[in-house]
C-alpha cells in the first residue's frame, strides 16, 4: 500500500532547495510581522506618554498663572478680566462626592445581584440575567443622561427629595445633608445615575471573582450545617476579598470620569453646598459643558482638571489592576 | 426523644439568612428594573420618532418641520469605520505581540498594565488628547480627529481581548504547525488567528459596539455638523453629538429626533453586544 | 552512571551489517534554564527503522525528541549543547533554518492537534506552504497522504468536514497524514497513543509499523509493550541518562543494566 502511494516526485535535494528559496520569502515576512507586532505593541506604551505629555503641555499656562492656589480655589469666574479666577475645588469636591455616594448605593446592590448569581439564581436563569445587567454596561452613557434629566429627575424631585428633605429635618448635620429645595439637577441625581452605570461593572467583576471559590470550600462549610448567608459571609467574600475590592476600585475608576451622564443632570454649579440636593458639577462635565467654546487660559484650565482627573483615575485603576492581580497569583494563575 | 431539637440559635440564623437572602433578590430586581425603565423610555419617546425620513432626510434647522438624520447617521459610520478601521489592527498587533512574541517578557506585563489603564480612561480625557494632538496642530475640528479619539478607545479593547484569546489557544497547536515547518508568523496568522477566530470576533464586536455610543470624545474633536458632508477633513456629522445638540434644546422637532436616535443608538450597541456574546459563546460550546 | 549501553557497533555487528543512521546524536546535553535536563546522550536513529524511547515520566524522553526538531527553541530559556547530526549537518548549529529542519523532521504529538479548518486543508496547509500545485495534482498528494495514514476510507466523502469533528484516533491519523504530505524524511512521535482508546491504539501502531519503509521513526512512549511492539530499537532512559540502548527484543529479554530490569519488569516507573 505504501509503495503504490510513496509520492516523491521531486528529489529530497532538489525540493530542498526549493523549499529554501520559498523560505527566505516568508521569512522576509516573518520579520516584518514580528517588528509591527513590537511595534503596536510600543504604540500602546506611547499613548500613555502621549495622553500624559498633551496633557501637561495643554495645561501649562494654567499650571503657571494659577499653581498651587488652583487647587484650593473654589471661585470659577472664567469670563473676569483682566484675568479669570478658575479653582478646581468645585468640580473636585463635586467628582469626589459623587462618585462616593455612587458607590455607596451601588456596591451593596452589585454584590447582592452577584451573589444571587452565583448562590441562589437558578441555574437556566443565571444567563440571562448576567447578560441583562452587562446590558446595563452597554447602554451609551449620553442616553443615562437624557434619561436622568427627563424621566429620574423630575420623579425625584417631587417623589423622593421632598420626603427624604422632611424625614432628616429635624435630625442635626443630616439635616445640612438633605436640605432643600428639592431639585431636578443636583448632585444626588448625578450620583443616582452614576451608581446605575457602575452597577454591571461590579456585579460582573464580583461574579467572576465568587465563581474562584474552589467548591470543596464553600461545601465543607454547608455540610457542617452553614446557611447559605454564612457560606457567603464567612467563606466567599473573605477568600475573593481582594478581588472584590479591586472590582470595586474599578467601578470607582469609571465613576470617577463619567461624563455625559453626569453633565446632564447635575446642574453644573462651580459651588460646594452642603446639601446633596443642590446643583454641583464634576471635573469631565466641566469639561464637557465648557471646552468647546473656552479658550486661553479657560481652555488650559479646563485641561488641567484633566490632567487632575487623569491622576486621580490613573491611581485608583492602578491600585484595581494591583488588588485583582493578586488574587489571580493567590490562584496560582 | 423523638423530636430533633435545632441547635440553639438556629432560629435567629435562619432568619438573618432569610433576610440577606430577600436582599439579594432584592438588588437584582432593582438592577434589572433600570434597564426594563430606560429601555422602556427610549422605545415610548423614540418610537414615534422612527420613520423612513429619519434615514433618508437631513438635519433640520431649528424650529423647522420634518427632516431626519441621514448625515448625522452616514457621518457616525464613517467615524465608527475609521476609529474602528485604526484602532483594531494596532490592536490586534499589539495583543498578538504579548501573547505570542513577548509573552514571558517584562515588556508585555508593562503593557498589559498600561492598556489595562487605557481601557477604563475616562472618554472625555482622551477627547482632550486628542484636541491638543491633532485639533490644535491642524487648527481646525476634524473627522479625521474624531475618527482618531476612537481608534484610540478601540485600541485597549482589542488588545485586551486578543491577548486573552491567543493565551487560549492551547500550545499543542501551536507547536504542530511549528512541526511542520510553519516560520511563526503563519503558525500565528493561519492557525492561531483561527483557532481564536470566535473570541477575536467578539473582541471587535464589543469595540465597535463601545464607541459607537460615544459622545465625550467627539464633543470637541469632530463638533458637529448641521449638513450633508462626507469630507472627513472637516467637522461632520454624528449622531451622539446631534443627539447632545438636540435634546438640549426647547425646539420640539429636535427633541423628537434625538429621541428617535437615542432608541436607535442604543438599539444598534444593543444587538452589537447580544451578538458578540452569542459568537462568543458559540466558541465555548464546541 | 557506569554501567552503560549495549554497544550499538556490536549489536551491528552481530546482525553481520553496518546500518545507515539518519540521526546520529552525540554528546547531547540539554538544559531547562540552569537545570541540566539531558546529561550527555548519545545514540542513533536507524534509517528506515523505529526507535523507541522508554522511561519513567521525567527522564527526559520527550525533551530528547524535541530536541531531534528543535521544538524547544519555541520557548525561552532552554538550550541544546552537543550534536545531532542529520543530512550530514549538526543541527544544533544557530544558523539552521528551523522551519526547512521541521520540514525534514515531522512530528505528531500526544494529543491529537488538527487544525481549525476541513480535513482537506488540514493537509493542503503545509503543501501549499512549499509547493505551487495545481488542484488536480494538491488532490492526488491528499488522497496519497490520507492513504499512507490510513485515513482515506474513512473521510474520503467528507473532505469538507471540520477537522475537530472527527473521533480522537482519526483526529490523530490526521495528523499523521498532515506531518506526511510535506515528505519528511524523519516523523517524531511524543507518546501518540497515550489519550486514544485500544483499538485507536493498534490502528497508529499498525500504521507507524507501516510507515518505516518510508520513514524513520522514533517514537516517545510510556507503554512498554507498546516499545515491544512497534519497535526495532530502544532506549531506555532514566533520570536525563540514556542508561541503555539497543534492539529492542535484546532489551527486552535480557536488559544489561539493573535499571532497565527493574523498570521492564515493573518495580518503577
Amino acid at each position: 500500500m505504501s509503495s503504490q502511494h510513496s509520492v516523491k516526485v521531486v528529489s529530497p535535494e532538489q525540493s530542498a532547495k526549493a523549499r529554501m528559496a520559498i523560505l527566505r520569502r516568508l521569512k522576509f515576512s516573518d520579520v516584518i510581522f514580528e517588528n509591527l507586532a513590537k511595534a503596536a505593541a510600543y504604540t500602546v506604551l506611547l499613548l500613555l506618554g502621549g495622553i500624559i505629555i498633551s496633557l501637561i503641555i495643554g495645561a501649562w499656562p494654567a499650571i503657571e498663572a494659577y499653581g498651587l492656589n488652583f487647587l484650593t480655589t473654589t471661585r470659577w469666574a472664567p469670563s473676569l478680566k483682566p484675568q479669570p479666577i478658575l479653582g478646581a475645588l468645585g468640580p473636585i469636591y463635586g467628582t469626589l462626592v459623587s462618585s462616593l455616594i455612587a458607590m455607596i448605593i451601588a456596591v451593596p446592590v452589585g454584590l447582592g445581584i452577584a451573589i444571587f448569581l452565583t448562590e441562589l439564581c437558578p441555574h437556566w436563569l443565571r444567563r440571562p440575567i448576567s447578560i441583562a445587567v452587562e446590558l446595563l454596561a452597554g447602554i451609551p452613557s449620553i442616553i443615562y443622561g437624557m434619561w436622568g434629566f427627563f424621566v429620574l429627575g423630575p420623579y425625584l424631585a417631587v417623589h423622593v427629595e421632598p420626603q427624604l428633605i422632611a424625614f432628616f429635618a429635624d435630625v442635626p448635620v443630616l439635616n445640612a445633608v438633605f436640605s432643600g429645595p428639592a431639585s431636578n439637577l443636583s448632585l444626588f441625581n448625578a450620583s443616582l445615575v452614576l451608581a446605575i452605570m457602575i452597577l454591571p461593572f461590579i456585579t460582573s467583576i464580583a461574579r467572576d471573582v465568587f465563581t474562584t471559590v474552589p467548591p470543596v470550600l464553600k461545601e465543607a462549610a454547608y455540610g457542617a450545617g452553614c446557611t447559605t448567608w454564612e457560606v457567603v459571609w464567612n467563606i466567599v467574600i473573605p477568600y475573593t476579598r481582594v478581588g472584590v475590592i479591586g472590582g470595586v476600585m474599578l467601578a470607582l475608576g469609571r465613576a470617577l470620569g463619567e461624563t455625559m451622564a453626569v453633565t446632564f443632570v447635575i446642574g453644573n454649579a462651580f459651588k460646594i453646598q452642603s446639601s446633596i440636593f443642590a446643583p454641583s458639577t464634576t471635573i469631565s462635565a466641566a469639561i464637557a459643558s465648557e471646552f468647546a467654546e473656552s479658550g486661553g487660559l479657560h481652555q488650559s484650565a479646563l485641561i488641567l482638571l484633566g490632567l487632575l482627573l487623569f491622576v486621580l483615575t490613573f491611581i485608583v485603576l492602578a491600585a484595581a489592576r494591583l488588588m485583582l492581580k493578586q488574587l489571580e497569583t493567590k490562584q496560582g494563575k | 426523644m423523638s423530636t430533633f431539637t435545632p441547635p440553639r440559635f438556629y432560629n435567629s440564623r435562619k432568619r438573618t439568612n432569610f433576610m440577606a437572602m430577600a436582599a439579594c433578590y432584592g438588588a437584582t430586581l432593582f438592577g434589572l428594573t433600570w434597564l426594563v425603565l430606560i429601555l422602556m423610555t427610549l422605545v415610548v419617546n423614540g418610537l414615534p420618532g422612527i420613520s423612513l425620513a429619519l434615514f433618508t432626510e437631513m438635519t433640520p434647522p431649528p424650529n423647522a418641520q420634518g427632516g431626519g438624520l441621514a448625515n448625522a447617521i452616514v457621518g457616525s459610520l464613517m467615524l465608527t469605520v475609521m476609529g474602528v478601521g485604526i484602532g483594531a489592527p494596532i490592536g490586534l498587533l499589539a495583543g498578538t505581540y504579548m501573547a505570542e512574541y513577548g509573552r514571558h517578557s517584562q515588556l508585555t506585563s508593562v503593557i498589559r498594565f498600561i492598556n489595562d489603564i487605557l481601557l477604563s480612561a475616562p472618554s472625555i480625557i482622551i477627547g482632550l488628547f486628542v484636541y491638543g494632538a491633532v485639533v490644535v496642530p491642524m487648527g481646525k475640528f476634524s473627522g479625521y480627529a474624531g475618527a482618531l479619539a476612537l481608534a484610540v478607545i478601540v485600541i485597549p479593547v482589542v488588545v485586551r481581548t486578543t491577548e486573552d484569546m491567543l493565551l487560549l489557544v492551547p500550545n499543542p497547536l501551536r507547536e504542530a504547525a511549528s512541526a511542520l515547518g510553519l516560520p511563526r508568523s503563519l503558525v500565528i496568522r493561519r492557525v492561531a488567528y483561527r483557532a481564536a477566530r470566535a473570541g477575536l470576533m467578539t473582541g471587535l464586536l464589543l469595540a465597535i459596539a463601545r464607541v459607537s455610543g460615544e459622545t465625550a470624545p467627539l464633543l470637541f474633536t469632530v463638533l458637529n455638523n448641521q449638513f450633508w458632508n462626507v469630507d472627513m477633513a472637516t467637522s461632520v456629522a454624528n449622531l451622539p453629538v446631534t443627539i447632545n445638540n438636540f435634546i438640549n434644546n426647547p425646539d420640539p422637532n429636535w427633541k423628537q429626533l434625538a429621541w428617535a436616535g437615542a432608541l436607535l443608538i442604543t438599539f444598534t450597541v444593543l444587538s452589537l453586544n447580544i451578538i458578540a456574546r452569542v459568537v462568543g459563546s458559540a466558541r465555548n460550546e464546541k | 552512571m557506569t554501567t552503560t549501553h549495549q554497544d550499538p557497533s556490536t549489536s551491528a555487528s552481530v546482525s553481520g551489517q553496518a546500518r545507515p543512521e539518519t540521526i546520529s546524536v552525540k554528546n547531547l546535553r540539554f538544559y531547562y534554564g540552569d537545570t541540566l535536563a539531558l546529561k550527555t546522550i548519545s545514540l542513533p536513529l536507524y534509517t528506515n527503522e523505529v526507535t523507541a524511547f522508554i522511561g519513567p515520566s521525567g527522564c527526559g524522553k520527550s525533551t530528547l525528541l524535541r530536541v531531534l526538531n528543535r521544538m524547544y527553541d519555541l520557548y525561552p530559556g532552554q538550550r541544546a549543547e552537543g550534536e545531532v547530526i542529520f543530512e550530514g549537518r549538526n543541527i544544533l548549529n544557530k544558523n539552521e533554518d528551523l522551519n526547512l529542519l521541521r520540514s525534514r523532521i515531522g512530528m505528531v504529538f500526544q494529543k491529537p492537534t488538527p487544525f481549525p479548518m476541513t480535513i482537506y486543508d488540514n493537509i493542503a496547509f503545509g503543501i501549499r506552504l512549499y509547493e505551487n500545485l495545481s488542484k488536480a495534482e494538491l488532490d492526488e498528494r491528499i488522497e496519497s497522504a490520507l492513504m499512507k495514514a490510513a485515513l482515506w476510507n474513512e473521510v474520503k466523502d467528507k473532505l469538507n468536514a471540520n477537522g475537530l469533528s472527527l473521533s480522537g484516533g482519526q483526529q490523530q491519523r490526521l495528523c499523521i497524514a498532515r506531518s506526511v504530505a510535506i515528505g519528511p524524511e524523519v516523523i517524531l512521535f511524543d507518546e501518540p497513543c497515550s489519550a486514544l482508546d485500544p483499538i485507536s491504539t493498534a490502528k497508529i501502531e499498525e500504521l507507524i509499523d507501516e510507515l518505516k519503509s518510508d520513514y524513520t521513526i522514533a517514537i516517545v512512549t510510556h507503554n512498554m509493550q507498546q516499545a515491544a511492539r512497534v519497535s526495532e530499537y530502544t532506549a531506555f532512559m532514566y533520570l536525563g541518562e540514556l542508561v541503555e540502548f539497543g534492539q529492542t527484543a535484546q532489551m527486552f529479554t535480557s536488559p544489561q543494566d539493573q535499571r532497565t530490569q527493574d523498570y521492564i519488569t515493573g518495580r518503577f516507573g
